[in-house]
């Protein structure tokens, strides 16, 4: 299953400044935003990198939905991990659109600014209260009014770390770090013990880092960017010094999270993000690795978690509103979601779900503890990444980051060349 | 004709008893040896990656494959890692599409470049240099920045989600048409002369004459384009909506997507990609070096 | 009679017949599409906004866009780094294959192999390759260098990258200096062995004269293919282009600002003229430094 963080960030830009009637194109090719009619037609429906793993609860999901809609067929797309956006940017563009597409937020943000994407609150706000209320808002955009996409899955994950690499470096492997405190004075030990073998940390500050940091991300009003007070420089200074230690790996510069899932795995780096996928993963690939594997809750000076937010949006174009909207929520129902989490290691956005006893009661395996944690903990997560937060930002923020890291700027320039940059992209993108 | 036979000469034959080079002349055992070391050196620097590849997809999940110093042959050789590619997407279907596109645009290349490269060679009209300079300007296009406004032509043609939307913009290639170009140039007008006394129509010129005697290029002009098609990644992908039309390279992304951290896997992936066209190019090399020998890549 | 089969011949129509599959094939999805891209760079237009005329904005814009320089530093030093490496190599690389001894088409075919291959593949190769812990590593290290960031240091991976262009790029170019080494006449070189020059003095005073309308080609060809360079880096320094993006070349730029949802198609579309004017101006210098030599 991928949820790649690079996508969460991937594509909202800066809607903001721009008069809805820049984004004209919406209305013109019919389709209607009434979804009270007769649920019938042909529709298509586009996943992410879902068939690999999932298809045969795809295939029994369009079949149920259309055995309760016999007027309708449900045509299952799939698209790989790559290029998704470049994708979707070429069939808005072009018109070709899929009726019922997977988003995620940042995704949803130009769909909906250029009218591509339907207002659920207007066409189906009778489904509003199925889902958790912050699931929901995770599709709004700031500057519009609106919720252009239905909740679906959720995920967020546990500190991974490598207990006996804690334990050769003089660190108690029952005692993890508990604050960002207690992490960078391991992490500086950890890295002195081993005479800067073995690294901490593997990725560099992003955006949903600086949030679970507690600074603020962006004003208000969702104008403008805001991580360069005093709060962001802090940290930024102190990843500066990890790095200057290699209490952060010196390829963090270049990882991907595929990569230094790698050297986590690799035991080349003691800690790192992951989810309850990742358990599978350890125990195939690195079975040494399983056996001293620690797990222990993501590190956040807000106390909220940062959880990541899979959508379905509707084509404002489709031919066959009723169907396509009825679709999407099923799609997302609750029960649809509980039977897709129990496939795999995510969890259901609709209300109530997560007190099933799946995700409430041990039977003492790491898979289960993993998942009774993660699911507690999203009772309050936040989705930290803005949605306005665009690729084309995340690389301004990533490089910034790295010239500071590097000591070719102090860390206070560098967030501030970052929020200018940001700034003026999400001006011109608008 | 004569000339063909001459061109063909200037390519190295097969071996002879003796180990002389290509003048016919007996080569020092010293040089031989010194020579077969360099080549080996080469052999193991352009053909050794491709190899570790091999060697990795081949691995089972129990071998270490990051050991130092590295293991070069996999202990216990298994299929498994194919057998998980093939369980994970549709290979065959997706070669299967991929074979098809490459093929057709192999076909469109070597008559449309042939075509346009004798025009452009062979004819004489107003606006051959303009015609010749269109291909040269298409040759420096980067095409990064256009692929939207393909999409946004190839739908208006209504040929978005079709293989011959795949097919269509590489199917004749402005660098196989200069190609074509330089062969044709290359032949000696006297010929085609002769065939013009006779009689014969431009067609006929071109087909019975001139074609036969640049085969040699249309190889080259061949293997080109089926690497072109089978290697293209990002096109097909925004071209094709379903799934059953998806092409190889597509299909292998899901593998990267999805087992990122499974360098067996993806190895098998890679290998998967490349071995139909090593094949191809074992095929058709002796072809391939006879287009060579007719200084089609001279330029 | 005669008359009759010559305005047969000469059907006016007939040599556009023959262009006109390539120049439509070319003209709708090449050039077209290129006007469009000019024609885009002076608005402000966005993947899913129409763009306005902005006049020269982009282009002033691009001179005070420090990632521009970066963009242009890179891809100048590809060209620095690759160009004379593939003028050189392949060169040698086709002497060292000319001579008929026995396998010697197995080798040719061989040396051809990274040719094929496409550059995901090669990149994806190259980078299990050079990993910290892949193999080009464990073999230093098993020598006693140690490990060496081939994929984390800003300059070794340009280098390394360009090590890439150049591997795969060998047998191509080796191939094209074949079919020219085909026609030096050997008598050159014999009159030279007789005056009793070495095989350095031979290489210099003959074989590259001979060959030098080769090199020239190849040196143009590779030029323009190192300035446009995009998938070695980015398969290799990542879609954000390395270190701080110090590894970001000018293609990479254009799909970095110009490509997905938000993408500023507008002055995307600037870079990629830039990089089109660049590529012209670089081919016209070369063939008129040759026509210069040569006359």
């Amino acid at each position: 299953m991928h949820i790649s963080r690079r996508v969460f960030a991937l594509a909202a830009a800066a809607l903001l400044a721009l008069p809805l009637s820049a984004c004209g194109s919406g209305e013109d090719g019919g389709g209607s935003t009434d979804a009270s009619g007769k649920v019938e037609g042909d529709i298509t429906f586009q996943t992410w990198n879902l068939r690999a793993n999932f298809k045969p609860y795809f295939d029994g999901l369009i079949s149920d939905f259309e055995k309760k809609y016999p007027d309708t067929h449900v045509k299952w797309i799939d698209q790989p991990a790559e290029g998704y956006a470049d994708k979707i940017s070429a069939d808005a563009a072009g018109g070709t659109l899929p009726d019922v597409v997977n988003v995620s937020p940042d995704l949803v943000a130009p769909l909906a600014r250029a009218g591509l994407a339907l207002d659920l609150d207007k066409a189906a706000a009778k489904y509003r209260s199925e889902y958790l209320d912050g699931a929901w808002a995770s599709h709004r955009i700031p500057g519009m009014s609106g919720t252009y996409a239905f909740p679906w899955y959720l995920n967020t994950g546990p500190l991974f770390y490598n207990k006996s690499l804690f334990k050769e470096a003089g660190l108690d492997p029952a005692q993890p770090p508990k604050t960002y405190d207690d992490l960078f004075a391991d992490a500086l030990k950890m890295a002195k013990q081993s005479g800067g073998k073995v690294a901490t940390l593997a990725n560099v500050p992003t955006i949903e880092d600086f949030g679970r940091y507690g600074v603020e991300l962006m004003n208000k009003e969702g104008t403008g960017f805001a991580f360069n007070d005093a709060k962001g420089v802090e940290l930024l200074t102190r990843y500066q010094e990890l790095y200057d230690a290699k209490a952060l790996d010196p390829q963090a510069l270049t990882a991907t999270p595929e990569s230094s899932g790698k050297k986590f795995l690799t035991e080349a780096v003691a800690m790192n993000p992951g989810s309850a996928l990742d358990l599978d993963n350890f125990k195939k690939q690195a079975p040494n690795l399983y056996k001293n594997i620690g797990i222990t809750d993501q590190i956040t000076s807000t106390g909220h978690v940062n959880m990541y937010v899979m959508g379905v949006m509707v084509n404002t174009k489709t031919r066959h509103t009723p169907a396509a909207v009825a679709f999407a929520h099923f799609v997302t129902d609750a029960q649809n979601q509980m039977s897709f989490a129990k496939q795999v290691a995510i969890f259901p956005s609709t209300a109530g779900s997560l007190d099933d006893p799946y995700f409430t009661e041990e039977d003492g395996t790491d898979e289960t503890r993993v998942r009774i944690a993660a699911a507690k903990s999203l009772q309050n997560a936040v989705n930290y990444t803005p949605v306005l937060f665009s690729d084309q930002m995340k690389t301004a923020l990533r490089n910034e980051v790295a010239k500071a890291l590097l000591g070719k700027e102090s860390p206070k320039a560098a967030l501030d060349n970052a929020v200018k940059a940001c700034d003026q992209l999400l001006q011109q993108q608008g | 004709m004569t000339v063909t036979e001459e061109r063909v000469q200037a390519v190295p034959r097969a071996k002879d008893a003796r180990v002389t080079d290509e003048h016919g002349r007996r080569i020092r055992i010293g040089e031989l040896l010194w020579r077969y070391t360099l080549l080996l050196l080469v052999l193991a620097l352009t053909v050794g990656p491709f190899l570790w590849q091999l060697s990795t997809s081949l691995k089972g999940p129990t071998e270490d494959i990051f050991s130092s110093p590295p293991s070069f042959l996999p202990e216990h050789p298994t299929l498994h890692n194919y057998q998980r590619v093939a369980d994970t997407i549709p290979v065959w279907d997706y070669a299967l599409n991929s074979l098809k596109v490459a093929s057709a645009s192999v076909v469109t290349n070597c008559v449309g470049s042939a075509l346009a490269g004798y025009a452009l060679a062979r004819l004489r009209y107003r606006g051959r240099r303009i015609a010749t300079l269109v291909f040269i300007l298409a040759m420096l296009v980067p095409v990064e920045g256009i692929i939207i406004a393909q999409f946004t032509t190839m739908r208006e043609l209504g040929l978005n989600n079709t293989l011959i939307g795949v097919v269509l913009p590489g199917s004749v290639g402005a660098m196989n048409v200069l190609l074509m170009r330089n062969a044709f140039l290359n032949l000696p007008y006297e010929i085609e002369e002769a065939a013009y006394v006779d009689g014969a129509d431009v067609w006929q010129r071109f087909l019975r004459i001139a074609l036969p005697s640049v085969k040699g290029t249309v190889a080259v002009v061949a293997i080109f384009a089926f690497m072109g098609a089978w290697d293209d990644f990002l096109w097909p992908l925004i071209v094709l909506s379903d799934p059953s039309r998806f092409t190889l390279t597509i299909g292998l992304n899901y593998l990267h997507g999805t087992f990122a951290n499974d360098e067996r896997l993806v190895a098998a992936g890679t290998v998967i990609a490349v071995a139909p066209l090593i094949a191809l190019f074992a095929c058709l090399q002796r072809y391939f070096f006879r287009g060579v020998g007719e200084g089609a890549v001279k330029g | 009679m005669a008359g009759v089969s010559r305005v047969r011949r000469q059907l006016p129509t007939s040599p556009w017949l023959f262009a006109a599959p390539g120049l439509l094939v070319v003209g709708a999805f090449v050039l077209y599409p290129f006007v469009s891209t000019v024609v885009n760079s002076f608005t402000d237009r966005r993947t899913l906004i129409p763009g306005r005329f902005v006049g020269l904005a982009n282009f002033r814009e691009l001179i005070h866009d420090d990632m521009f320089w970066t963009g242009l530093r890179n891809s100048t030093l590809y060209i620095v780094g690759v160009v004379p490496a593939l003028v050189v190599l392949p060169l040698l690389l086709a002497l060292l294959v000319q001579k008929n001894i026995p396998g010697i088409t197995f080798f040719r075919s061989a040396f051809y192999t990274p040719v094929v291959a496409s550059i995901v593949v090669v990149g994806l190769i190259w980078v299990w390759l050079l990993d910290e812990r892949g193999l080009v590593n464990s073999l230093l290290e098993t020598v006693g260098i140690g490990r060496i960031g081939f994929l984390s240091d800003q300059w070794l991976l340009l280098l390394s990258a360009m090590a890439v262009t150049v591997w795969k790029g060998l047998g191509y170019y080796m191939i094209i200096y074949l079919a020219a080494l085909a026609n030096v006449p050997r008598e050159l070189h014999e009159a030279a062995a007789v005056d009793g020059a070495g095989a350095v003095r031979r290489f210099l005073t003959v074989t590259v004269p001979a060959v030098r309308s080769t090199m020239v080609l190849v040196a143009a060809l590779s030029s323009v293919a190192a300035f446009k360079v995009f998938s070695e880096v980015y398969l290799m320094a990542g879609p954000s282009g390395g270190p701080a993006g110090e590894d970001t070349t000018l293609v990479m730029l254009v799909q970095r600002t110009g490509t997905g949802l938000t993408g500023r198609v507008g002055y995307a579309s600037a870079l990629s003229v830039v990089v089109f004017v660049v590529t012209v101006v670089l081919m016209l210098l070369v063939l008129r430094a040759d026509r210069r030599e040569r006359t």
